[in-house]
């Protein structure tokens, strides 16, 4: 193959090579950040719970299951729906401490 | 630096685009054909049959039958063929034979008359001549020459009285005479020719605009009327060769035309030989303008040298911005394609983060946790701890360098536990907003 033929090809695939990463390097990015952002709230939820429990005058059955079932998603680490559920299940567990 | 993002952000697109633009250009001009041609002539070579005079007419048959009985010559109104009457009469000799002349540009239905009229031996139409089965036609450039250039049909006369007779076709004689043409009839050729490019002498019927042709780059084109036989005849071809060195020169007398001028010797008689051979004919039974027959035989011109005949380069390969660009366009392709990735490796590289407020804002509520802790009931703790732990979360969030937005959210939080907690204290000014007001005065 001439050289300028070659031109054409390697030309090529270096446009397709960056078409895809020009998408799918943000994109990666943005998740990876998305999920570290939920995880961090998840965990400061977690966190707060965990005081109020602490502070509660009385045992709440259902917050302290919800709180464990929080804590065990959270230590599994799974992606933004998993941060997500242990989020909800914490703040939950912290309203019904602080009703207590 | 806003302006600088967004023009190198527009350019890039714009040099994907122009990489596509190249691309596409290319794959375009990668036409594959399964024609395979050695000539691709744009033109055709016929003889157009416009501008032909009307009203050229022959008596009827009756009285062509008639006029023929009562003289052994007979020409007819605006004929135009001569010949040697000492030949003719010497090959004649003493059998009865009548000669019917009839001017050219006859059309189908006349020249069937001329045909008819029987008692005539020999039928001349225009240059055309026959007699009883036979036509005589010239088989070489020199006949040719004498036949369109001076109307003298005494050979191919000669060659019919033979035929008829059953004798042998005595050898051709060619009666031109060529003379150095004076400086005066030169000079005013010459002075046409650089004014226009082309000369057209009195009686001579060419366009005086230079013909629209691919078979001469800068042609000069010279034509003169049909010349008499018996008079020398001016050579221009050569005395204008001379003078206007490596340039083409298309000389005509009447139907004649000669080429004089760069590959004469190898080009001249290819050309002349093959239009006279296919257009001969009619050429001398008709009075096109001398217009068509340069058109026709330019075209021939062309259609031999687009043939490559002879291995010669074509002097007149037509410019075509494609043909030109196409070595260079892997090369644009490349340098856009090269420009795209610089850019795209620029916009994929992670921002610098920009200018934040958390980080004071944080340290404004740490400072003021750390005063509440001195001075917090039991009833403030537990708001005053989970703010703690908010605060806690905010500070790992900033570093490890998670959005503003979520960073201040968590601090929002903090911030409501922690006016919690100083809503239960009995102090003023404990409340974050207060405190943060403060702070920064």
């Amino acid at each position: 193959m001439s050289l300028s033929g070659l031109v054409w090809v390697v030309g090529g695939a270096a446009l397709v090579a960056t078409g895809f990463l020009a998408a799918y390097l943000p994109a990666r990015r943005r998740r990876a950040r998305e999920r570290a952002v939920a995880w961090s709230t998840a965990r400061a939820a977690i966190d707060r719970a965990g005081v109020s429990r602490d502070a509660a005058q009385a045992r709440v059955e259902e917050a302290e299951r919800l709180l464990a079932r929080a804590e065990l998603i959270a230590a599994d680490r799974g992606g933004v729906d998993a941060a997500r559920a242990a989020t909800d299940y914490a703040r939950t567990a912290d309203q019904l401490w602080r009703g207590a | 630096m806003a302006w600088g993002v967004i023009r190198s952000a527009a350019l890039r697109w714009v040099l994907l685009g122009a990489a596509a633009v190249v691309m596409l250009v290319f794959l375009a001009a990668q036409r594959q054909t399964t024609e395979v041609s050695y000539g691709d002539s744009p033109t055709t070579a016929s003889l157009r049959s416009s501008g032909e005079p009307d009203g050229v007419t022959v008596p009827s048959v009756e009285e062509m039958t008639a006029l023929v009985a009562a003289n052994p010559v007979v020409r007819l109104p605006g004929a135009i063929a001569t010949w040697d009457e000492d030949r003719v009469r010497a090959a004649i000799g003493d059998a009865d034979v009548r000669i019917l002349v009839a001017p050219p540009g006859l059309d189908e239905e006349e020249r069937d008359r001329v045909s008819e009229v029987d008692d005539a031996t020999v039928r001349v139409i225009g240059t055309d001549v026959s007699g009883g089965l036979y036509g005589a036609v010239p088989d070489r450039l020199s006949g040719w020459r004498t036949q369109f250039a001076t109307g003298d049909v005494t050979d191919l006369i000669v060659t019919i009285v033979a035929a008829l007779r059953d004798e042998p076709s005595p050898d051709d004689v060619d009666p031109v005479r060529w003379r150095e043409p004076t400086a005066a009839e030169l000079a005013a050729v010459a002075d046409d020719l650089r004014a226009t490019r082309v000369h057209v002498a009195p009686g001579a019927t060419l366009d005086r605009t230079p013909p629209d042709t691919a078979a001469f780059e800068d042609g000069l084109y010279a034509a003169f009327p049909r010349q008499p036989v018996d008079a020398a005849i001016p050579n221009y071809g050569p005395a204008l060769a001379a003078l206007f060195p490596d340039r083409p020169i298309i000389v005509m007398y009447g139907d004649w035309i000669e080429y004089h001028g760069p590959h004469q010797a190898e080009f001249a008689e290819i050309a002349g030989a093959s239009f006279y051979a296919q257009f001969g004919d009619r050429l001398s039974r008709s009075a096109y303008p001398q217009d068509n027959v340069l058109h026709a035989y330019l075209s021939r011109v062309t259609e031999i040298r687009y043939a490559g005949i002879f291995d010669r380069a074509l002097p007149y390969v037509p410019w075509d911005p494609l043909r030109v660009a196409l070595p260079a366009l892997p090369w644009i392709f490349a340098a856009c394609v090269a420009g795209f990735l610089a850019l795209s490796a620029r916009e994929l590289r992670p921002r610098p983060p920009r200018r934040r407020t958390t980080p004071a804002q944080l340290a404004g509520l740490a400072a003021l946790a750390v005063e509440m802790s001195l001075l917090t009931d039991r009833a403030g703790d537990a708001p005053l701890t989970r703010g703690i732990a908010q605060l806690a979360a905010a500070r790992k969030a900033l570093s490890d360098g998670l959005p503003e937005s979520h960073v201040r959210e968590l601090l929002e939080d903090a911030s409501r536990e922690l006016d919690d907690a100083a809503r239960s204290l009995p102090y003023e000014g404990l409340r974050p907003d207060d405190y943060l007001a403060e702070r920064l005065a």
